[in-house]
């Protein structure tokens, strides 16, 4: 959409063809003499004993899982282990290239990956700085065990290397002297300090998460590349392929140097698949694919390719000769890079594959060819070791990984955490409540001219900032300052006190967001921090998860609220747990803005806060007036938690009518969870979500003027965290209480907190507490939304009818119970 | 549409009734408003009339069962109609059933509309009630009985309390819970300020003859409570055959007595001991000897008591109230003046503990305070006497032939007939009235 970029229809219709490069498919031809020139016999050694150990560890696992035993140690563990016994080489040629800089994000089946690049990390970091991490990490818990109770004979090297093995295992099996306090587990565990970032359990989520990890080294200029690991199944996931596509951009390298002074050029981001052949059961190549090899997605996304290449995974040296090259690559920024690395799953998907879809012959062929075999094979071919150095360095392996699991199965030493003694250890996680004003104060934000010259602020300071003039009189729409206003600025403080922030989402920049919120702040802020997203609602939300995790705060938008299901799992699973599965290791500080529309029916217009305040993890909100999205929204960029900030198209334009002075000039915050009294009256209470707040005004006016019954209405503005003091207290002083909002009426926010109500306040209640909200049903055309919406007169109806009947009143609706009976059963 | 009969609920403190017979048998044809079976608590027997006219399709009980409230007794409806939503549980096996033929398809039409089984909310008085106008009722003491309940499905709301209080028509919690539980208890005493007590129904209001005592000077609407009450009281007076007995005793003695404990009794650390404490003091040491006036009367059992447990009859502020002192006779005067003395206290402060205001085995209702010379108190069912005592007139009479004018004390005893006879009653009268007289013999005893 930039104007800088003409669309022109005479070339538009050009005719031509597409030209593709040969993409390499196993090229790799060094013979280990070659290799010898680059790398040492100690780094041909390490590279085999990483994998080694990788190896002796997935045994391990695998032996406590089939047989509860391991080397004569019993145990048992209930938990997941997806093993990637086979897929050694890959993982330790990978973590080979990469040093503490590079980020490298996994999936459900990444021990490999953890410990290859932690062992990688380790022979990299000098005895000192390793030390440290592992003093700091946790304060001292991980390393406190294994300094105690194993001997590293004065070597900071191999103590590191217990502290990895130990920190993985007690981890895995969900001890709280693990990596993350045993609340990751074998899916999800992770190190920060070594670059590892977290794994996932969710197949192909992490694709997103590293497109952000990556975004954040690009927008702010940080060293080192981003490596998103998954297996070939993943590929068939829409948040991977949008991922790739993300990564993709033109804009990236057309746009976002603009200026000249901010490029850096394309995403630093390496999407690595390794290539097992199986999804679980499913076959990619030849069943459940038809790329035929993973390698050609590369020339769907970009014209480089994404510098895809098809890589032998059972050979540790083609992989480092690989990865290298694209590292290279990304450092120039000439990213992003694909590579399909072949390798094979000898163990199951689980334990608990019995291997229904694979044949034995297939399975003893790829045993056959075992990369570690082959490659001490080819070691002492080559002369670089003999078999009795392997001997030994086997037999001292095994010994490690049989002291590492006592210690990790001992009840004393690795405790689990004890939630009857303290309680509130996870509670206390769920959220991280800090208030940063800066992500990085280190940095002066980047920004394209001064913030009073920014047009947009130029507008807002000549605005008006109440509805009504001195005089009484509706100020003009033009002049007024409305809730878009009210959201612009904090956001636009933000942008110049936090180097990290970035926002976007569809349509942001030039259209302003679809809404107008961002209107004219596309000439203040770099493309790098404020961009048109692709329409893809698992990148922008999942790429904002990866964003935070490494330390920037990010505002994305989803246009419509409906979107939300197509980010659902970047929401509810990646966005809303990561504080948490991370033992509060890691910050959220995303701002999610979407907006309930109306007037477009039914995949347009739905309030879907019910679903994200059921996720444990987020804070909602929902203003509905100009000074509550100022305050909410200054505390939602202030804060360090995830918010799913819920805003209504209906009210966008709407002054301020509550409060006398104005919407507040200046820094002004409204603490998260605090509702708002909007009226004030005595004889019913009427609890408001949203936009709803504006009918039950005129359903309260109406009862004053016309039945003498003075209606108190209190404002949610905030669904998670909420207070709900001042709720009890207006009940009870009138008895009556409803609560009302756009949402479907059945399990929404309202029938929560009428059932909260109900159990806080039952013996002051006069009447049940009732829900009015919108008809369980699609939201049917503008011109019928009167019948779906909640009307001013459905409230008083649902007064009338289910709490306090109102003399001479006629209702219009249907609250009765045999209505309500007769719809449940019909599903209504 | 099966309509299943219940056992009502007869006051809150009642968890089951006994079922003395039945007057209908299955498949007879009944009337609405007749007579379907007759049950009784341990203080009184109720009849339940037809709700609706039909076939009596089924009865679930039997004569002589004990039957939680509010659990089905036996179901009304047309031929042949699917009553098997309506079998208890644990009379399923029993049920004496007429044959429901056509059953699986019949149970189809009537599994939507069960709604209506639902007990009405008449059966307890009070029907729905908010929690919030329930907490004030009990802040204000609204009398709830008297309540319009202007809420949906016939609730009572706050508004329709706030009414209660405005308009005055407030009880308090005790005399409410006390009558709640003692249905009969409104007719203990001929008090007129009984007319205002929260007596709840004896039976639905619907029941109430129309027959019972209305205003005479202007045509005023029957409030629910002066219905249930004229109900109670006609029925104390027609089921019992109640006559009342006069004497009178000479109580110079006792005035003496009360005289002396008034100078010097708070220095020999007693309470103040009241003419009525003595009366009651009397009462719970003569009353053993004439068991059939410290009993109930209970069907065709008399219950006698081996302890005194005298009723009192107390006027407080919201009305009659009538507490109880357990175990009299084993206390001393000074201890039955204190005991009596503490429950008055909490009667009249409505603080009282209902308990406190069930069990009495003879009741003591003294007037004589406000100049009443005789009187004819109502019996408490299931009690068989009641003692009045009147006020001290001046009499004369004559001692070694010469007319001395001395104190004389009243006493009116109602008897239930039925328990003793006309001269049981004298005995008891000229018992308690010996013991008066000889008060300083009493209590040297």
């Amino acid at each position: 959409m930039p104007k800088s970029q003409y669309v022109d229809p005479g070339k538009a219709f050009d005719a031509g063809y597409i030209h593709f490069e040969d993409i390499p498919v196993c090229q790799y031809k060094k013979t280990l003499k070659e290799e010898l020139k680059i790398y040492s016999k100690e780094d041909m050694m390490r590279i085999y004993r990483d994998m080694a150990i990788i190896r002796e560890f997935e045994t391990m696992l695998n032996e406590v899982k089939v047989k509860s035993e391991y080397n004569g140690v019993k145990y048992n563990n209930p938990g997941p282990a997806h093993l990637s016994i086979g897929q050694e080489a890959s993982a330790v040629g990978e973590a080979y290239c990469l040093d503490i800089n590079d980020f490298s994000f996994g999936s459900h089946r990444s021990h490999g990956e953890i410990l290859a690049k932690g062992l990688s990390s380790i022979h990299k970091l000098d005895d000192n700085e390793l030390y440290d991490i592992m003093k700091e990490f946790l304060d001292g818990t991980v390393l406190n065990v294994v300094e105690k109770h194993m001997n590293a004979g004065g070597n900071i090297k191999e103590l590191a290397i217990n502290f990895l093995l130990y920190g993985a295992l007690a981890e895995i099996f969900a001890r709280k002297t693990g990596f993350n306090r045993g609340l990751g587990g074998s899916m999800h565990a992770f190190f920060i300090p070594f670059g590892l970032m977290p794994n996932n359990a969710i197949v192909g989520a992490s694709a997103p998460i590293a497109l952000g990890a990556a975004l954040y080294k690009r927008s702010n200029h940080k060293p080192g590349i981003v490596i998103s690991n998954c297996g070939d199944g993943a590929t068939g996931r829409g948040p991977v392929l949008e991922a790739l596509n993300f990564a993709s951009m033109d804009q990236i390298t057309k746009l976002w140097g603009m200026d000249g002074k901010f490029s850096d050029g394309g995403m630093p981001i390496l999407f690595n698949v390794f290539n097992n052949h199986y999804g679980m059961g499913g076959q990619t190549r030849g069943e459940t694919m038809g790329y035929d090899m993973v390698a050609r997605l590369g020339a769907g996304f970009n014209p480089s390719q994404m510098h895809a290449e098809r890589v032998n995974g059972y050979d540790p040296l083609a992989v480092i000769d690989a990865v290298s090259r694209k590292k290279k690559l990304l450092l120039e920024g000439k990213g992003p890079a694909l590579l399909d690395v072949v390798t094979y799953r000898v163990s199951g998907h689980s334990p608990s594959d019995s291997s229904t879809y694979r044949t034995a012959e297939e399975i003893e062929a790829w045993k056959a060819a075992d990369p570690i075999v082959a490659f001490k094979s080819k070691l002492i071919l080559g002369g670089v070791a003999t078999e009795e150095d392997f001997a030994a360095l086997h037999e001292q392996i095994t010994a490690r990984m049989t002291e590492v699991m006592k210690l990790a199965i001992n009840d004393e030493i690795s405790p689990r955490m004890d939630l009857n003694k303290e309680p509130d250890a996870i509670a206390s996680i769920m959220f991280s409540n800090q208030k940063v004003k800066s992500m990085d104060p280190e940095r002066e934000p980047e920004m394209l001219m001064p913030k009073e010259e920014c047009p947009r602020v130029k507008e807002i300071a000549g605005k008006v900032r109440t509805a009504t003039d001195s005089k009484g009189k509706p100020v003009s729409k033009m002049k007024m300052y409305n809730i878009c206003d009210g959201l612009f600025e904090p956001i636009i403080d933000k942008y110049y006190e936090d180097p990290t922030l970035i926002a976007y989402g569809e349509d942001n920049r030039d259209w302003g967001g679809a809404f107008g919120v961002y209107k004219k702040m596309t000439e203040a802020v770099p493309y790098h921090r404020f961009f048109n997203a692709p329409i893809s609602e698992s990148a922008i939300v999942g790429s904002a998860v990866g964003y935070a995790m490494c330390g920037g705060r990010a505002i994305v938008e989803l246009m419509y609220a409906d979107f939300i299901g197509c980010a659902g799992d970047e929401i509810f699973n990646q966005m809303a747990k990561w504080q948490a599965m991370s033992a509060g290791i890691l910050k959220m500080p995303i701002v999610l803005r979407v907006s309930v529309g109306s007037k477009y029916g039914a995949q347009h217009s739905q309030d879907w806060t019910a679903l994200c305040s059921h996720i444990p993890g987020l804070k909602v909100v929902f203003p509905a007036t100009p000074t509550d999205a100022k305050g909410l929204m200054t505390s939602a960029l202030e804060g360090t938690d995830p918010v799913v900030f819920f805003e209504s198209q209906r009210i966008y334009g709407i002054g301020e009518e509550f409060k006398a002075d104005g919407v507040p000039t200046g820094h002004f915050e409204i603490p998260f969870g605090e509702p708002d009294v909007k009226r004030e009256g005595k004889d019913v209470t009427i609890v408001t979500i949203g936009a709803v707040l504006y009918r039950a005004l005129d359903a309260a006016k109406i009862l004053e003027e016309k039945y003498g019954i003075s209606a108190e209405i209190i404002d949610v503005r905030s669904i998670v965290p909420f207070n709900y003091e001042k709720v009890i207290e207006s009940v009870k002083k009138t008895g009556k209480i409803l609560f009302v909002g756009d949402a479907c009426e059945r399990n929404s926010v309202m029938r929560d907190m009428a059932s909260n109500i109900t159990e806080m306040c039952f013996d002051y209640l006069d009447g049940p507490a009732v829900v009015v909200g919108s008809r369980n049903w699609i939201t049917p055309a503008f011109e019928l939304e009167k019948s779906f919406f909640p009307q001013a007169d459905w409230i008083i109806d649902a007064l009338h009818e289910k709490i306090m009947p109102i003399p001479g009143y006629v209702p219009k609706t249907n609250f009765t119970d045999i209505e309500k009976v007769e719809r449940a059963k019909k599903g209504l | 549409m099966a309509t299943v009969v219940i056992m009502p609920r007869q006051g809150q403190s009642v968890e089951s009734c006994v079922i003395t017979a039945f007057n209908k048998k299955v498949g007879d044809t009944v009337e609405k408003g007749e007579i379907l079976f007759s049950y009784e608590t341990d203080k009184s027997s109720f009849d339940e009339p037809a709700p609706e006219s039909g076939k009596l399709l089924a009865i679930f009980r039997e004569e002589g069962d004990d039957v939680p409230c509010l659990e089905n007794v036996c179901v009304i409806g047309n031929d042949g109609e699917d009553f098997s939503e309506f079998i208890p549980k644990d009379a399923e096996d029993e049920a004496e059933a007429a044959p429901a033929e056509e059953k699986a398809e019949e149970k189809v039409e009537s599994a939507a509309p069960a709604a209506e089984a639902v007990p009405t909310t008449g059966a307890e008085g009070i029907g729905a009630i908010s929690p919030r106008a329930r907490a004030l009722a009990e802040k204000t003491h609204a009398d709830l009985l008297k309540a319009v309940p202007t809420g949906p499905n016939g609730r009572i709301i706050e508004r329709d309390v706030q009414k209660l209080v405005d308009m005055g028509l407030t009880v308090s919690p005790a005399a409410k819970d006390g009558y709640t539980s003692a249905v009969a208890g409104s007719g203990i005493n001929g008090k007129v300020v009984l007319s205002d007590l929260a007596a709840p129904a004896a039976a639905p209001a619907e029941a109430v003859p129309a027959a019972a005592p209305v205003a005479t000077y202007e045509d005023v609407k029957i409030p629910n409570i002066r219905k249930i009450i004229a109900k109670a009281m006609v029925d104390s007076l027609s089921t019992m055959a109640q006559l009342t007995f006069n004497s009178s005793f000479d109580a110079t003695k006792l005035l003496e007595l009360r005289k002396t404990l008034k100078a010097g009794g708070e220095k020999m650390g007693l309470a103040n001991i009241t003419i009525n404490d003595m009366i009651l003091f009397a009462v719970s040491r003569v009353i053993l000897n004439h068991k059939a006036a410290n009993a109930h009367m209970l069907g065709d059992t008399m219950r006698y008591f081996n302890t005194v447990n005298i009723g009192i009859a107390v006027d407080t502020e919201r009305g009659l109230m009538v507490p109880t002192v357990f175990s009299a006779e084993k206390l001393s005067l000074n201890e039955l003046s204190k005991s009596a003395k503490t429950v008055i206290t909490a009667a009249q402060s409505g603080t009282i503990n209902p308990d406190l205001l069930k069990g009495a085995t003879i009741t003591v209702s003294n007037l004589g305070s406000m100049g009443i010379e005789s009187f004819t108190p109502i019996v408490n069912p299931p009690q068989t006497c009641i003692l009045g005592v009147d006020c001290v007139t001046k009499r004369i009479k004559e001692v070694n032939g010469e007319d001395v004018i001395y104190p004389s004390m009243g006493l009116s005893l109602t008897v239930d007939h039925r328990a003793l006879d006309g001269a049981d009653a004298a005995r008891i009268l000229k018992d308690i009235g010996f013991a008066l007289e000889n008060i300083d013999l009493l209590m040297a005893k």
